[in-house]
């Protein structure tokens, strides 16, 4: 144990100097993959609402299907796939594009439980008061629908960091594949991953004590209005 | 078009490999199940911080690190220490432990949603608190417990997929050998794909019409 830390320790600002860019690339992924699914969910849920003539069933056939795949499938098709159809993206971009699209599966479940918990006669009475289209949604549907949607969102960023780790397949340059190349020459796997490990932590947990922490605050307000 | 020889040649390798990938599913599934109920019933019965503490930590872990470093890890880290396991082996015991961190909140919740008064009625009747949980909370627990379980379960399916990662040999790691030796990237990854649907698709459906039997009538 104690010559485990001797060792970590000794390598740690080296490997330090080349994990830590690669955390920010990581972080970069998380990030940039979040907008696309973002985007796609939003796109997703104004299509479902829009009406239509078979956007319901071609959007349930799109979700059924991204949630019946592996990321790592979903990845290899669009690294290693989609050139053989005369579409080559890099690494990056189709680690983006990727769990871009594995996320917007999920999250359009997320935004579409968002909407519908909200209740019609909430939006028709602030129009009633006088509200226009927009201050209605500003300051009557938004509030309320951050509150149910804001902590699956958080959750699913989370989950989302977690899976940028399986960019390292298609050669996407972030933590996991640093940790694999400094693995490969210093011949000190158990050290090298329980250092990626402890910076994959070290990101993530702050954000799972967060949605701890928001989730009770969230609906504190809501409850008292039930009652 | 691909003529069907052709896809007969990639599709065999694979379909033989989802043997692999269910294998790896149901050990893992096992593993998770047993551990997660294991663990969430030693927290039921005892509240020491002894016992809360530790398993809090291993639950913290293995839901803030990514499944592929905990596999890496259990894989490379554990031949480094001398003992080398098998990758199914490892790819096994990997998933299940990751498994069982997810499971142990699922099953806790599940314990919590029973009402107390059920474990407080069943005391009174003289039942002994092993025989109150296992007769009166845990079967009432399954019913709870039952969405969550199945999603997980269509979950780890997918989740399979990284064990490639260690080399052992289930679908996505047997399309990758065949895009090695033939460059036809696109017919692999599209049959693997596909064969995941066949397998996920029918799976959730199928747990959702069980839940929905299960389902306690309102």
């Amino acid at each position: 144990m104690i010559g485990f830390l001797q060792t970590l320790i000794e390598h740690a600002p080296d490997w330090g100097r080349r994990l830590l860019p690669a955390a920010g690339e990581t972080m970069l992924i998380t990030i940039s993959g979040f907008g696309v699914a973002v985007a796609l969910a939003v796109l997703i849920e104004f299509a479902r609402k829009s009406g239509v003539r078979g956007a319901g069933r071609a959007i349930g056939a799109y979700i059924e299907i991204v949630r019946a795949l592996p990321v790592l499938a979903i990845l290899y098709i669009v690294y290693f796939g989609l050139p053989g159809v005369g579409l080559t993206l890099s690494p990056f971009v189709s680690g983006t594009v990727g769990l871009g699209i594995v996320y917007s599966a999920y999250l359009a479940e997320v935004l579409r439980a968002g909407v519908d918990s909200l209740h019609r006669g909430q939006r028709e009475a602030a129009l009633a008061t006088g509200m226009t289209p927009l201050q209605a949604f500003e300051l009557i549907v938004l509030p309320q629908a951050v509150r149910v949607v804001l902590p699956p969102l958080l959750v699913s960023l989370i989950s989302l960091l977690k899976d940028s780790s399986i960019c390292a397949l298609i050669a996407v340059n972030e933590l996991t594949l640093s940790g694999r190349v400094i693995m490969s020459e210093s011949f000190l796997p158990l050290h090298v991953f329980v250092l990626v490990g402890a910076i994959y932590f070290a990101i993530a947990w702050p954000m799972s004590l967060f949605v701890r922490w928001l989730e009770p605050r969230l609906h504190r307000g809501r409850r008292s209005a039930a009652a | 078009m691909p003529d069907i020889a052709h896809v007969l040649q990639f599709a065999t390798p694979l379909v033989l490999a989802a043997r692999v990938t269910i294998e790896v599913a149901a050990g893992a599934f096992v593993v998770a199940v047993l551990l997660g109920l294991f663990l969430a019933s030693l927290r039921y019965f005892i509240s020491s911080s002894l016992v809360r503490i530790p398993i809090a930590i291993y639950i913290e872990i293995f839901r803030n690190v990514p499944s592929l470093t905990h596999l890496f890890i259990i894989f490379f880290g554990l031949a480094y220490l001398g003992v080398r396991l098998e990758s199914l082996a490892a790819a096994i015991i990997g998933l299940g432990l990751i498994g069982a961190a997810v499971l142990t909140e699922i099953f806790r919740a599940g314990f919590e949603a029973v009402h107390i008064g059920q474990r407080e009625a069943a005391l009174a009747v003289g039942m002994t608190p092993r025989a109150a949980f296992r007769e009166i909370i845990l079967p009432q627990t399954w019913r709870v417990t039952l969405p969550p379980l199945g999603n997980y379960a269509v979950q780890l399916v997918k989740d399979t997929s990284l064990v490639a990662a260690i080399a052992a040999p289930e679908i996505m790691f047997t399309a990758r050998n065949l895009v090695v030796n033939t460059f036809e990237a696109t017919l692999a990854y599209g049959i693997a794909a596909a064969l995941y649907l066949v397998i996920c698709i029918p799976l959730s459906r199928a747990i959702r019409r069980f839940e929905q039997r299960m389902a306690i009538p309102r």
